[in-house]
C-alpha cells in the first residue's frame, strides 16, 4: 500500500473514533438522517407505486382491459347482451360490476366484482393461484374477498359479515385478494349481483383486441351499447400529478427537518472534532487529505443513512399506503394495490437526497473548520457570543429568501413555483427566527426588574441556550407552520364542502335507481307528499383531453335555483333556457383557462357544438371538467344521454318520508335504491376525512421529527452545560430553582416559535388555498382561520416540550453526581 | 468549626478499589485559615468535595459548628451549601450571560440577604466598581476571579472552599489576588480552606496542612 | 370407459382445489349425488342431455381425417360439466354447474388446442333442454344437432385463428357400454353410465391460419359418460385407445395403471352394424414399446411410449398401434396425450389414442 492510503486510512479512523465517543451524538446524527429520509422516501415510495398502479391502469383484476363496454345511457349492462356477445365468440370480453357502498356505521367501501372463469388471462400462473380459493366464492354461504388493511379499517375478522346501511348483508369476510383489487371488497358477480340486488353490470372489460377484432365487436354490439377505448392510464396520471406534487413537498419538509437534525448534531460535534482536525492539521496532514477523509465519512453516513432510512421508509409506506390509496380512490377512482414494491431507483434516488443532504449538513460544517487557519481554528472563545454572527448571517439569508419569494409570486403560473415560493417563505422564517428569539430575549432581560434576578438570569440564560436551541426552534417553526398552513387549508376545505354539499344537495331523497320508472310520481298532478323533484339527465365525453361530464338540469327546480356559484356573469340567460348558454364548474375556468363569457366547442352526434360559459360553479371534489346545460338542451344535442339520478323534496308533514317509501316500493324500488339527504353529506364527509388522513399522518410525523430535533438539542445543551450545572449546584441551587432557569427560556423559546408559526401559517395556508388549490384541482374557497388547530398545536407542542425535558432531566440527575465530582478539576 | 474525623474514602477504578483517603483528620476554628497542600493525586480535591457535600466519605464525619452531617440528606446539603458554604474554583464558574453586579449578588440573593455596605466594600476593595455592568468575558482572568470572590463573600458564609484559586493566574496576579482574597476573607469573618500545591500561597494562611499517604498533617512553619 | 371420466374430474379437480388435493376431491363419497346404479335403463333422447344430479358427465368428439391429398388430420372436442355442489340449483347467478370445453386440431402443419371454462345458469355454456334441438356450447364453441338426437349435427369452433366446422351423421344405433350402460370400473363398485357411437361419418371445412379453407372427411367417435364418484384411490394413470377397422368393426380398449404395478384391461369389440361385445381382462393384451422423449419447450419434456401391441387372442387378431404425429401433448391444466393413431397389423385402420399419467 501506498503511504498515501495508509495516511488517508489513519486519517479517517482518527475522524470516524469520535463518533464511538460520542454515541449519543453519533445517535441523533443517524435519527435526524434515518427520519428524514424515512419520511421522505416512504412517499418517495408510495408515489411510485401509486404511478406503477396506473401504468397498470389498462388491467383489471389481473386481466387485461384495453377497452370498455358501455352503455349510451349510464344504466347497468344486461346479462343477455354480455352471453350474447360470449356467444359471438367476443372471448375477450368481461363482465364487471362496481359499486360504492354504505356500511351500516356509514362508512363508504368500494365493491368490485367479476366472474373469475370468464377473466381472460394469458397467464395461467394467476389463473391457478385464484382457482385455489374460487371454489370458496361460488359456494354458499359465499365469500366476500378484502384486503388486510381494508378488513382493518372496517374491524372485520375472517368470517365477518359486512352489515350496509341498507339492510342487505354481505357475504363472510375473507382475507384474500383478487391481483389489481386495491383497497377494494371484490366478490363473485353472481353473488354481487343476487346480495345487491343488482340490473346487470356496470360495464364490460374488454381485455385486447386486434384492429379486425375492434371492427367486428363494434358491428357486434347492439344499438344501446358502446365501445370506448380504456384511457385511464393517461387520465389518472394527469389527474394524480398534484396530489403527488402535494406529497412530494410535504415529503421534502420532512427531510428538511431531519436535516435540521443532523446539522444540529454535527455543529456540536464540530466541538470536540475541532480538536481533532487541528491536532491532524498541526502534525501535517493536508487540507486534500482531510477532505477526502471527510468525504469518505459523508458517504460512509450517506450508504448508513440510506439504507436504514430507507427501510424505515417502506415501513412507513406500508403504514400509509391505505390513506393514500383511499385518497386516490376517493379522487380519482384511482385503484392502487396493497403490494409495495421497492424499486432499485428508489434506493439510488434516497442515497443521493441522502448524500446531498449530508454535504450540506455535515460536510461543509467539517469542510469549513479544516480551511481555517490552524490558530483561529484552536481558539474556540465564548460559544453562544459567536452565535450572534450566524444569527446576522442567517438574518441576511432570511432576508434574500423573501425577497425572492416576493420576487416570484406575481409570475405564479405553475404548481413547482407555487411550492418553490412556499420553500422560500418557510426557510425564510426560518432563518429569521434565531434573531427573532435573541432579540427578545434580550428586551425580556432588560425589561427585568432588579428583584426579579432568578428570572433575569433564567431569561439570560437563554441566550447561552440559543445557539444549541436554534436549530431545533428552527425545525420546530417549520413543522409548526407546515402543521397549522395545511391544517388550515384542511379545514377550509371541509368547511366549504359542507356547504356546499348542502346546497347541491337540497332535496330530501335522492333516487340512485336509474331503472326506475318515477315519471308518473312526478308527473302533475303530483301526489301530496311531494313538494318537487329534480330529474336529471347526462352523459361523459372528453373534453381538453380529459373525461368531462355534461348533465341536463330543470333550471326551475329547487336546487338549480341555488346553484353554489363562484363566479357569473347573464345567469339569467342561462335560467331562460337560452340555447347556446351554459355555467360550467371551476375546473373549467381554472385548469382549462376559460373565462367568463368565452365560447367552448363540445362534440355532439351531430357534430362539434358552441355554447358560452355565462357562469362557474363550485364543484368539490370532482377530478373532471362538467357542464350545466338545461335539461332540453342535453336531450336535443345528446340523445344518447341518460337519466342520472332523481331528487325529490318533501311536503313538509310528518307523513311524507313514509309516504314517498311507500309509493317508491309500490313502484319497484328495493330498499337502498334511495338514499336521504343526510346520509349522502355524511358519506361525502367521511369521505372526505379519510381523502385527507394522509395528510393529517404527515403532519403529525413532521411534528415528531421536530420533536427529536428538540430532543437532540435539548441533550446536546445539557451536556454542553453540565459543568455549569454542577457548579450551580456547589452555589446551593435547589433542583426547583435550576428547573426553572433552563425551562424558562425553553418555553419562551418555544412560545415565540408557536407564536411566530399562526401568521407564518396563515400565508402558508392562504398560499395554498388561493394558488396551489386553484393550479392543482382547479377549486376556490374562502380561508377559514381557526385559533383551534393552533390550540391543538400549542397543547402537543407543550407535551412535546414538556417530555423532552423531562427526558433530559432524568438523564441530568444521572450525570449530576458525577459532574458534581470533577467539579474544579481541569477537564470541567 | 470543622472537623474532620476519621474520613476514608476510596474511588472504585476498573484494576480495583483505590483508596484516597485513610482516616483523615482534621480541625479548622471559626475565623481561621488553612491551606491544604499535597502532590497531585493525593485527594486534597476530593477532601473538599467531601466537605462541601458534592461527594460522601466511606467512613468518618464531618462536624460542622459542632454539628454531624452524617445524617444530612439532599436537602440539608443544598442548604448548607448555599447559606453557610462558597466555593471558589480556578476556573471562577461566573454565569457568562448575567452581568458583574447580578454575578456577585448571585449567592447573596439565593440566601435573600443582600447586604448592601458589604457589597459595596467588596466591589471597592477588590476594584470591581467601574466594571458592575460588564459581562464575564469582557474581564479579564484577575478580575473574573475577583468577582468569583465577591460572589463567594457577599452572604458572609462560614466557610470558604477553595480550590487553587489562583491556578490560572501569573504569579503578580496570583499574589496579588491572594492577599485581597485572605484579607476580605478575615474582614468578613469566614473561615477560609483552600487546596494549593504552591508553598508561596499558602504561606498566605494561618495553618498548613498536608496530605500524605491519605491522611493529614498539621504543618509548623 | 371410465377412463376419460377420471380425466374429466382430474380437470375439473385441478380447477377447484390445489395439487395435493386433487385426488381427495375424486375420491370424495359423492354423498348427495345421484349414485350410479345397475339396472337403470338408458332412454333417449333425455340421457343425451345433462344430469345436474350426477357430479360428472362429458360430450367427448375425436375424428380421425384426410384432405383430398390423403394427409391425416385429426381433432377432439368435448364438454365437460360438473356440479359442485348436490343442492339442485342449476339456474340463475346461485349455479352449481360449472362447464368446461376443450379442443384440439391436428394438421400435418401441427397441433393447436385451447381449454374454456364457464359457470352455469346464465347461458354462457350448456346444453339444451328437454324437447328442443340437441344443443351443447361453450361462448361459440358448439355442437347444434338438427333434431333432439344429438346426431346428424354440425359441429363449430376456432382454436385462435384456425377454425373447424364439422357435420356429422351415424346410422347404426348407439352402443351402450358396459351391462346395457351401466359401466363398473372397480370391485367397490364406482360406475358410470357410458354409450358411445363408433361409427360416425364425419365431413368438415378446415379453416387454418391464412384462411385458407380445405375439406376433411373422415370418421369420428363419440363418447357420453355421467357419474357421481369417478376414482379408485390407486389409479395413477391409463392408456386408452379408439380404434376404427378398415373392416368396419371398431375396438375400443385401456389400460388402468395401478400404484402396485397391476393394471386393470377392459374394452368392446362393436361390429360394422353397431353390435358390440365388452371385452375382459383376460380377452385383451396391451403392450408399450419403448417411451420416447417429447420436447415440450420451457425446457420441459415427457417421456411416453407412442407405439402399442394391440391384440385379441381369443380372436387370434394382433395389431400395431402408432402415433401419426408424436407432439399431440396437451398442455393444459390437466396435461397429457391425445391424438390420432395408425393401426396395422391383422387389419389395417386408424383411430384415437390418450395417454394419461406421464411425466
Amino acid at each position: 500500500m501506498k503511504p498515501a492510503w495508509i495516511a488517508l486510512y489513519w486519517v479517517v479512523t482518527s475522524l470516524i473514533s469520535h463518533h464511538r465517543r460520542h454515541l449519543l451524538q453519533t445517535l441523533f446524527l443517524l435519527v435526524g438522517l434515518v427520519t428524514g429520509v424515512g419520511l421522505w422516501s416512504a412517499v418517495q415510495v408510495i408515489n411510485a407505486h401509486a404511478q406503477a398502479s396506473y401504468a397498470e391502469a389498462d388491467q383489471l383484476l389481473g386481466a387485461q382491459a384495453s377497452d370498455w363496454i358501455r352503455p349510451l345511457s349510464d344504466q347497468a349492462v344486461s346479462l343477455q347482451d354480455y352471453i350474447d356477445l360470449r356467444r359471438q365468440g367476443f372471448r375477450q370480453v368481461f363482465p364487471v360490476l362496481e359499486r360504492r357502498l354504505t356500511t351500516a356505521d356509514n362508512e363508504p367501501v368500494w365493491l368490485i366484482a367479476t366472474d373469475l372463469l370468464s377473466l381472460p388471462t394469458s397467464d395461467t400462473e394467476t389463473q391457478t393461484a385464484a382457482t385455489g380459493a374460487w371454489l370458496g366464492l361460488v359456494t354458499p354461504p359465499y365469500q366476500t374477498w378484502l384486503p388486510e388493511g381494508l378488513a382493518e379499517q372496517l374491524g372485520l375478522n375472517e368470517g365477518d359479515q359486512l352489515a350496509l346501511a341498507d339492510g342487505r348483508v354481505l357475504p363472510p369476510a375473507a382475507l384474500q385478494t383478487q391481483t389489481q383489487q386495491g383497497q377494494r371488497l371484490f366478490m363473485d358477480i353472481g353473488t354481487a349481483i343476487t346480495v345487491l340486488d343488482a340490473a346487470g353490470f356496470s360495464y364490460l372489460a374488454v381485455s385486447s383486441l386486434s384492429p379486425d377484432e375492434r371492427e367486428r365487436l363494434q358491428a357486434a354490439l347492439p344499438e344501446h351499447l358502446q365501445l370506448i377505448r380504456n384511457q385511464q392510464r393517461l387520465d389518472l396520471t394527469e389527474l394524480t400529478q398534484s396530489l403527488h406534487s402535494h406529497l412530494n413537498a410535504m415529503s421534502l419538509l420532512s427531510f428538511a427537518v431531519g436535516l435540521f437534525i443532523v446539522f444540529n448534531a454535527v455543529r456540536f460535534s464540530l466541538n470536540q472534532r475541532r480538536e481533532t482536525l487541528v491536532t491532524l492539521r498541526e502534525m501535517g496532514v493536508g487540507v486534500g487529505t482531510l477532505t477526502l477523509a471527510i468525504g469518505i465519512e459523508t458517504l460512509v453516513w450517506s450508504l448508513v443513512g440510506a439504507s436504514v432510512g430507507l427501510s424505515l421508509g417502506y415501513a412507513l409506506g406500508l403504514f400509509l399506503l391505505p390513506s393514500v390509496a383511499a385518497t386516490l380512490q376517493n379522487l380519482y377512482g384511482a385503484v392502487v394495490d396493497s403490494q409495495l414494491l421497492l424499486q432499485p431507483s428508489a434506493w439510488l434516488l434516497a442515497w443521493l437526497i441522502t448524500l446531498g443532504g449530508l454535504l450540506l449538513a455535515l460536510a461543509w460544517p467539517l469542510w469549513q473548520q479544516v480551511r481555517m487557519p490552524i490558530l483561529a481554528a484552536r481558539s474556540s472563545g465564548e460559544h453562544w457570543l459567536a452565535d450572534a454572527t450566524a444569527r446576522h448571517r442567517l438574518l441576511l439569508t432570511s432576508v434574500i429568501l423573501f425577497g425572492l419569494a416576493l420576487l416570484i409570486y406575481p409570475n405564479l403560473k405553475q404548481l413547482w413555483q407555487g411550492f418553490a415560493i412556499l420553500a422560500l417563505l418557510l426557510f425564510g422564517a426560518a432563518f429569521a427566527l434565531p434573531s427573532l428569539l435573541a432579540g427578545v430575549l434580550k428586551a425580556l432581560v432588560r425589561a427585568t426588574p432588579d428583584s426579579a434576578w432568578l428570572w433575569r438570569w433564567a431569561l439570560a440564560d437563554g441566550l447561552a441556550q440559543l445557539p444549541a436551541l436554534r436549530t431545533a426552534m428552527m425545525a420546530l417553526l417549520l413543522a409548526l407552520t407546515a402543521n397549522l398552513g395545511v391544517e388550515t387549508l384542511v379545514g377550509s376545505f371541509r368547511t366549504a364542502l359542507e356547504s356546499w354539499l348542502d346546497q347541491r344537495l337540497a332535496a330530501d331523497l335522492y333516487i340512485q335507481n336509474d331503472r326506475l320508472d318515477l315519471s308518473h310520481l312526478t308527473a302533475a298532478p303530483t301526489p301530496a307528499w311531494l313538494a318537487a323533484s329534480h330529474q336529471r339527465n347526462g352523459l361523459t365525453l372528453r373534453w381538453q383531453q380529459r373525461p368531462t361530464q355534461i348533465r341536463g338540469l330543470d333550471t326551475g327546480a329547487p336546487d338549480a335555483l341555488s346553484l353554489p356559484m363562484a363566479n357569473s356573469s347573464g345567469l339569467e340567460r342561462w335560467y331562460q333556457g337560452e340555447p347556446d348558454v351554459l355555467i360550467a364548474n371551476e375546473q373549467v375556468q381554472h385548469l382549462a383557462g376559460v373565462k367568463l363569457n368565452d365560447w367552448v366547442t363540445l362534440p355532439s352526434p351531430a357534430g362539434p357544438t358552441e355554447w358560452q360559459v355565462v357562469g362557474f360553479y363550485h364543484d368539490y371534489g370532482n377530478p373532471y371538467f362538467q357542464f350545466y346545460l338545461p335539461y332540453q338542451s342535453v336531450v336535443q344535442h345528446w340523445p344518447n344521454a341518460a337519466p342520472q339520478g332523481l331528487a325529490l323534496w318533501l311536503s313538509d308533514t310528518d307523513e311524507s318520508l313514509v309516504q314517498a317509501e311507500q309509493a317508491l316500493i309500490e313502484a319497484g324500488a328495493q330498499p337502498g335504491d334511495w338514499f336521504e339527504q343526510a346520509s349522502i353529506v355524511d358519506v361525502s364527509l367521511r369521505i372526505f376525512d379519510r381523502t385527507f388522513a394522509i395528510t393529517a399522518a404527515m403532519n403529525a410525523l413532521t411534528l415528531l421529527v421536530a420533536g427529536i430535533a428538540l430532543l437532540a438539542s435539548l441533550f446536546a445543551i445539557h451536556d454542553q452545560r453540565l459543568p455549569s450545572y454542577a457548579h450551580w449546584r456547589s452555589l446551593g441551587l435547589h433542583y426547583r430553582e435550576w428547573l426553572l432557569i433552563i425551562a424558562t427560556p425553553l418555553v419562551v423559546a418555544t412560545s415565540l416559535t408557536w407564536l411566530a408559526s399562526l401568521p407564518l401559517g396563515a400565508v402558508l395556508a392562504w398560499i395554498l388555498i388561493q394558488d396551489l388549490n386553484v393550479l392543482s384541482f382547479g377549486w376556490t374557497m374562502p380561508l377559514q382561520w381557526g385559533l383551534t388547530p393552533a390550540f391543538r398545536l400549542a397543547g402537543l407542542t407543550a407535551l412535546v416540550v414538556l417530555s423532552t425535558v423531562l427526558i433530559s432531566l432524568v438523564r441530568l440527575h444521572w450525570q449530576m453526581p458525577l459532574a458534581l465530582r470533577k467539579l474544579g478539576g481541569n477537564d470541567a | 468549626m470543622l472537623q474532620l474525623t476519621a474520613i476514608h474514602k476510596a474511588f472504585q477504578q476498573p484494576d480495583g478499589a483505590v483508596p484516597v483517603l485513610q482516616g483523615a483528620n482534621l480541625n479548622l476554628n471559626a475565623g481561621a485559615s488553612a491551606a491544604l497542600l499535597g502532590e497531585s493525586g493525593s485527594g486534597k480535591s476530593t477532601l473538599l468535595h467531601l466537605i462541601a457535600g458534592l461527594d460522601r466519605p466511606d467512613s468518618g464525619d464531618i462536624l460542622f459548628q459542632g454539628r454531624s452531617t452524617r445524617a444530612f440528606g439532599e436537602a440539608e446539603w443544598t442548604a448548607f451549601r448555599r447559606r453557610d458554604l462558597s466555593l471558589v474554583f480556578q476556573q471562577y464558574h461566573l454565569i457568562p450571560t448575567l452581568s458583574v453586579m447580578d454575578n456577585v449578588r448571585l449567592q447573596a440573593r439565593l440566601n435573600a440577604q443582600l447586604d448592601r455596605e458589604l457589597e459595596a466594600h467588596l466591589l471597592n476593595r477588590l476594584g470591581l466598581t467601574a466594571l458592575t455592568e460588564r459581562l464575564p468575558h469582557q474581564l479579564s482572568g484577575g478580575q473574573q476571579q475577583r468577582v468569583a470572590i465577591a460572589r463567594a463573600l457577599l452572604h458572609r458564609p462560614a466557610l470558604v472552599l477553595a480550590d487553587e484559586p489562583t491556578g490560572n493566574l501569573d504569579e503578580h496576579s496570583s499574589k496579588a489576588v491572594m492577599r485581597l482574597f485572605t484579607e476580605l476573607v478575615k474582614e468578613t469573618g469566614c473561615s477560609l480552606l483552600m487546596v494549593t500545591h504552591s508553598p508561596t500561597m499558602a504561606a498566605f494562611l494561618d495553618h498548613r496542612w498536608y496530605l500524605h499517604n491519605g491522611q493529614l498533617m498539621a504543618g509548623t512553619e | 370407459m371410465n377412463i376419460r371420466l377420471i380425466g374429466v374430474a382430474l380437470l375439473f379437480a385441478a380447477l377447484e382445489a390445489s395439487a395435493q388435493d386433487v385426488y381427495q376431491v375424486l375420491r370424495a363419497s359423492g354423498d348427495g349425488f345421484e349414485q350410479v346404479t345397475p339396472g337403470r335403463a338408458l332412454s333417449f333422447p333425455e340421457d343425451h342431455l345433462a344430469h345436474p344430479e350426477f357430479r360428472i358427465e362429458w360430450w367427448y368428439l375425436t375424428a380421425n381425417l384426410t384432405d383430398d391429398q390423403g394427409r391425416d388430420y385429426g381433432m377432439h372436442w368435448t364438454l365437460f360439466r360438473q356440479s359442485l355442489r348436490p343442492d339442485g340449483a342449476t339456474e340463475g347467478w346461485s349455479s352449481n354447474q360449472v362447464w368446461m370445453a376443450h379442443a384440439s386440431i391436428t394438421t400435418p402443419e401441427g397441433h393447436v388446442f385451447e381449454e374454456r371454462f364457464a359457470r352455469g345458469g346464465i347461458g354462457q355454456a350448456g346444453v339444451s333442454n328437454q324437447n328442443e334441438p340437441f344443443n351443447a356450447w361453450l361462448d361459440d364453441w358448439q355442437w347444434q344437432a338438427e333434431g333432439l338426437e344429438p346426431l346428424p349435427a354440425t359441429v363449430d369452433f376456432s382454436i385462435g385463428e384456425q377454425a373447424l366446422n364439422l357435420r356429422l351423421d351415424a346410422s347404426t344405433p348407439w352402443v351402450l357400454q358396459g351391462d346395457r350402460g351401466y359401466s363398473q370400473k372397480s370391485a367397490a363398485g364406482q360406475a358410470s353410465y357410458y354409450y358411445s357411437q363408433p361409427h360416425i361419418q364425419v365431413e368438415a371445412d378446415y379453416t387454418n391460419d391464412q384462411g385458407d379453407v380445405i375439406v376433411l372427411s373422415g370418421v369420428g367417435w363419440m363418447d357420453r359418460e355421467w357419474s357421481s364418484q369417478p376414482l379408485a384411490p390407486d389409479q395413477l394413470g391409463w392408456d386408452w385407445f379408439s380404434l376404427h377397422l378398415d373392416d368396419g368393426h371398431a375396438l375400443m380398449v385401456y389400460r388402468l395403471r395401478r400404484e402396485d404395478g397391476n393394471h386393470d384391461l377392459s374394452g368392446s369389440w362393436v361390429t360394422p352394424e353397431g353390435t358390440s361385445t365388452s371385452l375382459g381382462a383376460d380377452q385383451i393384451g396391451i403392450q408399450a414399446a419403448a417411451p420416447v422423449s417429447l420436447q415440450l419447450g420451457n425446457a420441459r419434456g415427457v417421456t411416453l411410449p407412442l407405439t402399442w401391441r394391440i391384440a385379441l387372442p381369443e380372436k387370434s387378431l394382433s395389431w400395431e398401434v402408432e402415433a401419426i404425429y408424436p407432439n399431440q401433448w396437451l398442455d393444459t391444466q390437466f396435461p397429457y396425450w391425445e391424438g390420432p393413431v395408425r393401426v396395422s397389423g391383422s387389419t389395417g385402420g386408424i383411430g384415437y389414442m390418450e395417454l394419461t399419467g406421464y411425466e
